[in-house]
């Protein structure tokens, strides 16, 4: 209960900050949009290629805008060293990884109305309602999946000052399956699903979602603690 | 550190005096349980502080150089959100309270980056009252005040003192410090060099 009341604290904690300096999120989101253009310019005008690849398209730009949003995420917690006081008061590294995590995913589950209504416009796609809520929780399934590892390894490379190149190397090969599930499973909301496959995509990556939130929520506390 | 033998009794004083670099910080953070020492015994209220953290972290605060704030947030909801993480409630009156304390009622909902050092270092301190401790352990507290604030602050920790609160205290401005402490040490190269009562340290000129 303590737990899930300081999670829940530091939640509501970073997305205040996160409002405060809205000029950041912003940021983060034009990212996002630049990204998916340049992919439309790589491709050329023709609109088939862009549709085939628009769920790669859409999962590089999210993995993309979460390294932006996740290095920021704990440098609010560097600055002034306001990590080293929330541990100190105490509270729970573990409610600490919940929170931040959970504030992160918040984040980028944001992104969402901005890059789907993006991608379908200049990719040229045409998903049905369905096809819209489908994608939905596909999106919040990879968001999941990238925020609990980002925030563990952006608390490693927090105090590190090649923290915006480190956070990536690290970062990307560990999700990789969550891009292969994400990319597959959008692909077949947006392409069609004749064989029905998506309901085992998004299972794959709930089952990947699992263990990452589980691991790196037994991981954190360790990785904060100085030594 | 090497060679470091303290004792302090519950609710007792130390003051640590020494040039930068002598290990004072170190010495507090080994304290506060934020660095491990290689070898050696640390006992906080008896207690090994890595294997009862949470025991030994709920009976200490510290402030440190920084000061641990979100520029970001008002002190207002600052103390709010220290309320509510150690489970308490966080009415507008004890928030005002604490505001009062501080002196800063009337900057309560202006965010703390826009605050000068000496008023981001009260709101710091007076994060301590919710806290708590039974050890308070300051880093350089007298630093970044006015002389107004350096008597606030030592009138501050002198009812806190009167409460049984232990005080460790790190500082080069002895002459506001000394009168706090019992005990004093100087360190040097991370050894304890000399150690007595602390007024003695202040006519040794630290």
């Amino acid at each position: 209960m303590r737990l899930a009341r300081q999670a829940w604290l530091i939640f509501r904690k970073d997305l205040l900050l996160e409002w405060r300096g809205r000029a950041r999120t912003v940021s983060v989101l034009l990212f996002g949009v630049v990204t998916l253009v340049l992919f439309s310019f790589a491709l050329g005008p023709e609109a088939e290629p862009l549709r085939r690849g628009a769920a790669g398209f859409l999962t590089l730009a999210l993995l993309l805008s979460s390294v932006l949003g996740l290095n920021e995420s704990f440098r609010l917690e560097q600055e002034d060293r306001a990590l080293e006081g929330l541990l100190l008061r105490p509270v729970e590294p573990t409610a600490l990884f919940y929170g931040k995590a959970l504030g992160s995913a918040f984040l980028l589950l944001l992104l969402a109305l901005i890059l789907v209504p993006a991608a379908v416009v200049l990719y040229d796609l045409s998903p049905t309602p369905a096809g819209l809520l489908q994608l939905a929780g596909l999106w919040a399934l990879a968001s999941a999946g990238l925020a609990a590892p980002g925030t563990l390894y952006a608390a490693i490379t927090g105090r590190l000052q090649s923290q915006d190149v480190a956070l990536p190397l690290l970062l990307f090969p560990l999700v990789v399956p969550v891009l292969l599930g994400s990319v597959k499973a959008m692909d077949l909301v947006l392409t069609g699903d004749p064989m029905h496959q998506l309901r085992s995509w998004a299972l794959l990556l709930a089952g990947f979602d699992a263990i990452y939130w589980s691991v790196c929520g037994i991981l954190f506390p360790f990785a904060i603690e100085e030594s | 550190m090497a060679h470091v033998d303290l004792d302090l009794p519950a609710g007792g004083s130390l003051l640590l005096a020494g040039a930068n670099g002598s290990g004072k910080t170190t010495l507090l953070r080994l304290l506060a349980g934020r660095l491990e020492a290689s070898a050696g015994t640390l006992r906080l209220f008896g207690l090994d502080p890595r294997r009862h953290r949470g025991t030994v972290r709920s009976g200490l605060s510290m402030v440190a150089h920084h000061l641990s704030l979100y520029p970001r947030l008002t002190a207002a909801e600052t103390l709010a959100l220290w309320l509510r993480l150690g489970g308490e409630p966080a009415p507008a009156d004890r928030v005002r309270d604490l505001l009062a304390e501080a002196g800063l009622e009337a900057h309560g909902n202006v965010e703390v980056g826009a605050y000068s050092a000496g008023m981001r270092k009260r709101l710091a301190l007076v994060r301590v009252r919710i806290e708590r401790p039974r050890l308070l352990l300051l880093d350089e507290p007298f630093s970044a005040l006015d002389s107004e604030g350096r008597a606030w602050l030592a009138e501050w920790l002198a009812g806190l003192r009167r409460e049984g609160v232990g005080l460790v205290l790190a500082s080069h401005a002895l002459e506001w410090s000394a009168p706090l402490c019992e005990q004093g040490v100087r360190l040097a190269a991370g050894q304890v060099t000399w150690s007595g009562p602390a007024a003695a340290l202040l006519e040794a000129g630290g």
